[in-house]
C-alpha cells in the first residue's frame, strides 16, 4: 500500500546543505507492523513525516494506495491525513485543559460529516486502551502513559489505514512503554497497518520486520 | 467541518487563557461604552441648547436694533443703536399676516439698591406681552398689565439671583426698592429659568414696564429689539421676509444694509443642530479611537496565542485540519473576544447613559443608534485586527508547527 522509491531530503541551512535521506526505497503492505530504528538525527522523523504526508521530499517517488502523493495539494493532502493516517507523537500533543473524549473526538471536526455515534465510538476506543473511567479528565491530570493511550485512542477515532508511530515511548518509563507496545500488537492482529519509529530495541522486536535508518539509507 | 463545533471549541480555548482574555474583552468593552456615552452625552447636550432656544418662546423671531455679531459664539449688540422705535412694533404686529403679537423692549444695567444691599443687574423694559411670547412665568406675585404699562407704574418683577443676593430668599413682594435712584415696588418673582443659549443668566435681570423704562428710567425713545411670535412654524420664514421687507420700507434705508437684524428661531435652531451634530461626530470619533486600541489588543493577544499554540496547530494540520480550518478557528476567537467586549460594551454604555440621566442628572439621550454602530464596529475591529494573526496560524507549515518547542 505504501511505496517509496529513491526518497531524498535535503535541508537547507545558512547555505549549508544537509542530506538527511538519500535515496530511501521500500514499501510496506496492508497489514504490516514495521519498525524503523536509526541513531538520534538519523532522519527518522523526517522519513516518517513524508510517510505521513506533512512534508514533502526534496527528491523521489511516493505512492499511497497508488494514488502519487506528492501531486496533491494542500487541501487534498489535508483530507488524505484524515483519512488514511492516525499519528502517534512522542510529546502526545494533546490540548490542555480539555477532556480525555473531547481530545479523542478531535479528528471528527475535521472530517467531512461528523458520525452520529462519535461519542460511543470515542468512548469504546477509550475502553479498550483502558481509559474507561478517565474519559472527563484532562491531559494535565493524566500520567504520561495515560495521556499516551488518549493519543493512540485518537488516531483511531477516523478509523485510519495506517498508525504512524514517532517514538511513542520516549517520553514513557519501561512499564508503560510495555503497555503502548501491547496495544500496538493488539492493533497489529485487529489488521492496522503500523509503522513504528524507535531506537529502542525491545519495543521494535514487536513488530514482524525492522528496518535501519543509516546514512541517510535503509537497511533492513 | 462543523462551525457550531468549532466555536464551541473556540469558546472552550479562550478560557484556558482567562485574564488575557478578560483583559482583552475588556479593552473591547471600554471603547465600545466610550462610544455609546459620548454620543449619548453629545446629542444631551444639544437638546439641551435646542431646549434652552425653545424655552425662549414658541415660533419667534427676534429683531435687534443695529447689527448682532457673534463673539466668541456669544451674541454681542453693538453699542447704543437707534434705529427702532416702539412704531416699529406696532406696524410689524398690524401689518404683517403671519404675526401673532410683537413684544418691544429696552433694557439697560442699572444699579438696585435695598435698605444697605445693592448690585448692578440687567433692567429690561417690556411690553406685558412679553410674558406670554416669551414665555416668562410668575413664580410668586403677578405680573404688570396693559394699566401698569400705559401709565408707566414703578412696578418691577425680580429674577432669582436678586431674591438670593438682596433679599437673602426672602419673599420681597410688596418691598420697595431702589433702581437708578427712582423707587420700585416689587410686585413679582419670575420662575428660574437658568443660563439662555448665550450664557446669559435669565435670573439675574428685573422686569419693568417699557413705557416705565423709557420715560422714568432710561429716557429714550429708541428700543433695543421686538420679541415677535408668529402664526406657526412654518411661518417663520416668510415672516422674517415681511418684517424685513416692512422695517426697510419704514426706514427708508433703500439701498442701504440694514440697520437692524433678524433671528428666526428656525435658523438658530438648525445653525445649533448643525454645529453639535459635528460636535458628537468628533467627540465619537475619538472615542471609537478607543476601540481601535481595543483591536490593537486583540491583534497583540492572537499572535501570542499564535506563538504559543505552534504545536496545536501542527497537531490539528496532522490530524486533518486545512489551513483555511485553522484561520476560520483563530479568526472566529478574535470575533468572540471582539463580540463580547462589543455585547459588554453595549449594556454598559446604555447602563452608564440610563444612570448618567436619571441619577446624575446629567444631559443624555439613550442613542440606540450609537449601540447598534459600536457593536458592529466592535466585529469589524475583531475582523480587521483578526485576519493577519489568523493567516499568519494559517500558513505556518504542518512540520515546523510540531517541531516548535
Ligand atoms: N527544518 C529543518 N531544517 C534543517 N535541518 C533539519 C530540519 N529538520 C530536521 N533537520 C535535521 O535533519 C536531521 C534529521 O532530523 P530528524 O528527522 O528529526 O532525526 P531523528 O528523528 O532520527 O532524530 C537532523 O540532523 C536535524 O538537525
Ligand atoms: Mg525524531
Amino acid at each position: 500500500m505504501i511505496n517509496i522509491k529513491d526518497i531524498r531530503k535535503t535541508y537547507m541551512k545558512t547555505s549549508v546543505e544537509t542530506n538527511v535521506l538519500r535515496g530511501v526505497t521500500f514499501s510496506v503492505q496492508r497489514g504490516e507492523y514495521v519498525a524503523i530504528m536509526g541513531a538520534s538525527g538519523s532522519g527518522k522523523s523526517t522519513l516518517m513525516n513524508i510517510i505521513g504526508c506533512l512534508d514533502k521530499p526534496t527528491n523521489g517517488q511516493f505512492e499511497l494506495d497508488n494514488i502519487n502523493v506528492l501531486q496533491l495539494d494542500d487541501d487534498a493532502l489535508s483530507a488524505l491525513r484524515n483519512k488514511k493516517f492516525g499519528f502517534v507523537f512522542q510529546q502526545f500533543f494533546l490540548l490542555e485543559r480539555t477532556s480525555s473524549i473531547d481530545n479523542v473526538l478531535l479528528p471528527l471536526i475535521y472530517t467531512d460529516k461528523y458520525p452520529a455515534d462519535a461519542t460511543q465510538r470515542a468512548r469504546k476506543l477509550l475502553d479498550d486502551v483502558g481509559l474507561k473511567d478517565r474519559t472527563e479528565y484532562h491531559a494535565n491530570e493524566l500520567s504520561g502513559g495515560q495521556q499516551q493511550r488518549v493519543a493512540i485512542a485518537r488516531s483511531l477515532i477516523n478509523d485510519p489505514d495506517i498508525i504512524l508511530a514517532d517514538e511513542p515511548t520516549g517520553n514513557l518509563d519501561s512499564e508503560n512503554a510495555a503497555e503502548i507496545v501491547e496495544i500496538f500488537s493488539r492493533l497489529h492482529k485487529e489488521g492496522r497497518t503500523i509503522i513504528v519509529v524507535t531506537h529502542d530495541r525491545t519495543v521494535a522486536e514487536h513488530a514482524q520486520r525492522i528496518l535501519e535508518l543509516k546514512d541517510g539509507q535503509l537497511k533492513g | 467541518m462543523k462551525i457550531s463545533k468549532n466555536i464551541t471549541l473556540s469558546c472552550k480555548l479562550l478560557t484556558v487563557h482567562k485574564l488575557r482574555t478578560a483583559l482583552c474583552i475588556s479593552s473591547m468593552t471600554i471603547g465600545v461604552a466610550a462610544v455609546i456615552v459620548m454620543v449619548s452625552m453629545g446629542r444631551g447636550a444639544q437638546k439641551h441648547v435646542l431646549d434652552m432656544i425653545r424655552d425662549m418662546g414658541t415660533n419667534l423671531i427676534v429683531v435687534n436694533a443695529g447689527h448682532v455679531t457673534l463673539v466668541g459664539g456669544r451674541e454681542t449688540q453693538s453699542a447704543i443703536v437707534t434705529s427702532l422705535q416702539i412704531t416699529d412694533a406696532d406696524a410689524i404686529k398690524s401689518q404683517c399676516a403671519s404675526v401673532v403679537d410683537a413684544a418691544p423692549e429696552t433694557s439697560s444695567k442699572m444699579s438696585v439698591q435695598w435698605e444697605s444691599e445693592n448690585l448692578k443687574t440687567e433692567i429690561v423694559g417690556v411690553a406685558p406681552s412679553a410674558f406670554r411670547i416669551r414665555n416668562i412665568e410668575i413664580e410668586k406675585g403677578r405680573a404688570f398689565d396693559e394699566v401698569d404699562n400705559d401709565t408707566a407704574q414703578r412696578v418691577a418683577i425680580i429674577g432669582e439671583v436678586i431674591v438670593e443676593k438682596i433679599f437673602h430668599g426672602e419673599t420681597p413682594i410688596g418691598y420697595l426698592i431702589r433702581i437708578g435712584g427712582a423707587l420700585f415696588e416689587v410686585v413679582g418673582v419670575m420662575k428660574a429659568k437658568g443660563i439662555d443659549a448665550n450664557g446669559v443668566d435669565r435670573d439675574d435681570r428685573i422686569l419693568i414696564p417699557l413705557n416705565t423704562a423709557m420715560h422714568r428710567l432710561i429716557r429714550t425713545t429708541f428700543i433695543q429689539r421686538i420679541h415677535i411670535q408668529v402664526t406657526d412654524s412654518t411661518q417663520l420664514k416668510s415672516a422674517e421676509t415681511e418684517i424685513r421687507e416692512l422695517l426697510r420700507d419704514r426706514h427708508r434705508l433703500r439701498d442701504k444694509p440694514d440697520d437692524f437684524t433678524i433671528q428666526n428661531q428656525a435658523t438658530l435652531i438648525e445653525t445649533e443642530r448643525e454645529s453639535s451634530r459635528v460636535l458628537t461626530l468628533l467627540v465619537a470619533s475619538v472615542a471609537a479611537i478607543s476601540l481601535l486600541v481595543g483591536g490593537i489588543g486583540i491583534l497583540a493577544v492572537m499572535l501570542t496565542v499564535g506563538r504559543e499554540r505552534r504545536q496545536e496547530i501542527g497537531l490539528r494540520r496532522a490530524i486533518g485540519a486545512r489551513r483555511r480550518d485553522i484561520r476560520t478557528q483563530f479568526l472566529l476567537e478574535s470575533l468572540i473576544i471582539a463580540g463580547l467586549g462589543g455585547f459588554f460594551g453595549a449594556f454598559l454604555g446604555m447602563l452608564s447613559t440610563f444612570l448618567a440621566s436619571k441619577i446624575g442628572n446629567l444631559p443624555a439621550v439613550q442613542s440606540w443608534d450609537a449601540m447598534g454602530a459600536g457593536l458592529t464596529l466592535s466585529f469589524i475591529i475583531g475582523l480587521i485586527f483578526g485576519i493577519y494573526p489568523a493567516s499568519k496560524a494559517a500558513t505556518l507549515e504542518p512540520i515546523e508547527a510540531l517541531r516548535a518547542e
